[in-house]
């Protein structure tokens, strides 16, 4: 069930993948997908105040975060990175979602404390994501939904 | 993960912002570590106190959190200790901003409702309860000491998990709360040449091994059972410094993956910590010193002068209670300088010296004065620390 699937048959390149309700949302979400398969370290390595991905040498390096889906492996560095995805959504510059590899103690405290919905997907690689443009995530099921097609589509919020 | 119905109704936000966000913590934690359900503790020890440690963006935390209506906490509640003497830090090369944050963080924390007292020791300052009760610690050192010597249940939580503990009266039923999860996973077996380890050097150095060469819980194979309070102290603290382990035994559990424990390993964590021959200032009391320490410290001065700067870090409570018994008057006597409810790695203090090395008996506090302040540390035990610095 873990495997992305073709919904819409053959010619279509929409996929769909159930993910792993961490900090859960009850609204659907429906976003731009941010994706870097390197861990973030959120205190030193995202400036709160711009919602900046500021870490030297990160494949985000300047990226905004703002509304997106932000897709990456899982945290690393200081426990205060936790604050630090907090101040993100207080600042009103956080992600609209974030979606993890595996998550860990310090994305899952920071998201929860700062109401920011995060999955993750432990059975699937996060790289099937890479050059998605658009994603949806339908809150009831944890069902991601990805692919071309989805940037001319306008469901979801 | 199973909630009650209360527990949903918490996550969904009908019992207020507070709790929303605390049970939101728990269950995120929760399905990280496919636990069950939530169980309810009887302390909450909270650690994220120290603004050099914290900083800006865990004070504002703090603040916006305690500001909400209706935030308060459910279970006891101590937390760890700051960065400073909040009676005297000016008199302590303490800036005045950084006292201003670190009393804009103590005030958070009260307002939310703390036990009056900052210690990474709480065990030591308030009434312990009954063995086999679960509690909610952070602090890897205390959170250690509370499941191998005091025989308590907790994990090792961080400052966010605690906090959410605090506020709802519950953690999440895993790992250490469980007691098949309690049994040894590894063992050290200490086979050195002198015939057994004592004081605080030695048990560091073999709980930095430890942490260093284990991830579970891990048995000890070859040390007494029953030992003084400081030597517990330091394998707690040295092992929750390096490593993720949140308990050890003392046994002789066999079929398990067992690690020697030489000379040679002893003689290369030491020289690892211990990077320096002397130092230019004393550091007793990290973790914090007991009444035991205290008193032990008293009667090693025996009334003389200590030849350098010396600074003893306890909970305040401990130093009142020393007071009254004459251990505080001994110490002060002596030249030494009491810092109260701090703790003696994450303070100005150490920077504001301006000195390039420390002599302290902790592996734990080493450890920090070089990744935290670049200060080297001569590791020595207390009373070869005393026989050698006193005129």
């Amino acid at each position: 069930m873990n495997q992305g699937y073709n919904i819409l048959g053959n010619k279509s390149k929409i996929k769909q993948i159930r993910l792993r309700p961490i900090v859960e949302t009850s609204k659907d979400i429906r976003g731009q997908i941010l994706f870097s398969s390197q861990p973030i370290a959120f205190l030193q390595g995202v400036d709160p105040e711009r919602g900046i991905i500021t870490q030297n040498k990160h494949d985000l390096f300047q990226s905004p975060v703002a509304g997106k889906i932000l897709v990456f492996p899982n945290a690393v560095g200081s426990s205060v990175g936790a604050y630090v995805i907090y101040r993100l959504r207080m600042n009103r510059v956080a992600p609209k979602a974030m979606v993890n590899q595996r998550a860990d103690i310090i994305t899952a405290s920071g998201c929860a404390i700062g109401g920011i919905p995060l999955f993750d997907m432990p059975a699937d690689s996060i790289d099937v994501l890479r050059n998605v443009v658009m994603g949806r995530i339908e809150a009831k099921e944890s069902l991601l939904t990805f692919g071309l097609d989805l940037a001319n589509d306008d469901r979801g919020e | 993960m199973y909630l009650t119905p209360s527990e949903e109704k918490a996550v969904s936000g009908e019992y207020g912002a507070p709790l929303q966000m605390a049970y939101r913590v728990l269950l995120a934690l929760g399905r990280l570590s496919e636990a069950k359900r939530l169980i309810p503790i009887k302390w909450a020890h909270i650690s994220g106190v120290s603004y050099l440690t914290i900083g800006d963006y865990g004070l504002d935390f703090l603040q916006r959190i305690s500001k909400l209506k209706g935030t308060k906490f459910k279970v006891f509640t101590t937390v760890n200790p700051c960065g400073m003497d909040i009676e005297r830090w000016d008199s302590l090369g303490v800036s005045s901003e950084y006292a201003e944050k670190q009393l804009q963080i103590i005030g958070a924390y009260q307002k939310l409702g703390i036990a009056s007292s900052f210690t990474c020791v709480p065990f030591q300052s308030f009434k312990v309860p009954p063995k086999g009760t679960h509690v909610c610690w952070a602090e890897s050192s205390a959170a250690i000491y509370a499941n191998s010597v005091l025989d308590l249940r907790t994990n090792r939580e961080s400052a966010v998990s605690a906090l959410a503990s605090a506020l709802t009266g519950k953690t999440v039923y895993s790992d250490l709360h469980i007691e098949e999860n309690r049994k040894p996973k590894v063992a050290i077996r200490v086979s050195v040449s002198k015939k057994q380890l004592s004081g605080s050097v030695d048990f560091g150095v073999l709980g930095y091994f430890a942490g260093k060469n284990t991830k579970d819980v891990v048995e000890f194979q070859g040390i007494r059972t029953r030992r003084p309070i400081e030597e517990s102290k330091a394998l707690c603290a040295a092992l929750g410094t390096v490593g993720s382990a949140g308990m050890f035994t003392v046994g002789r559990t066999k079929g398990i993956e067992t690690i020697d424990f030489s000379d040679k390993d002893y003689i290369s964590i030491f020289e690892e910590i211990s990077n320096s021959d002397t130092g230019e200032a004393i550091v007793f009391g990290c973790p914090q010193m007991t009444i035991e320490e205290l008193y032990q410290l008293s009667k090693n001065l025996d009334g003389r002068k200590l030849e350098k700067r010396c600074f003893v870090f306890c909970s305040s409570k401990i130093y009142d209670l020393a007071k009254t018994r004459g251990y505080v008057d001994a110490i002060v006597k002596a030249g030494a300088t009491f810092v109260r409810d701090a703790c003696a790695d994450f303070t100005p203090i150490i920077s504001s010296l301006n000195i390039d090395s420390v002599i302290t008996d902790s592996v734990k506090g080493a450890h920090y004065m070089k990744s935290v302040h670049g200060v080297k540390a001569a590791l020595v035990n207390t009373k070869e620390i005393l026989s050698k610095n006193l005129k």
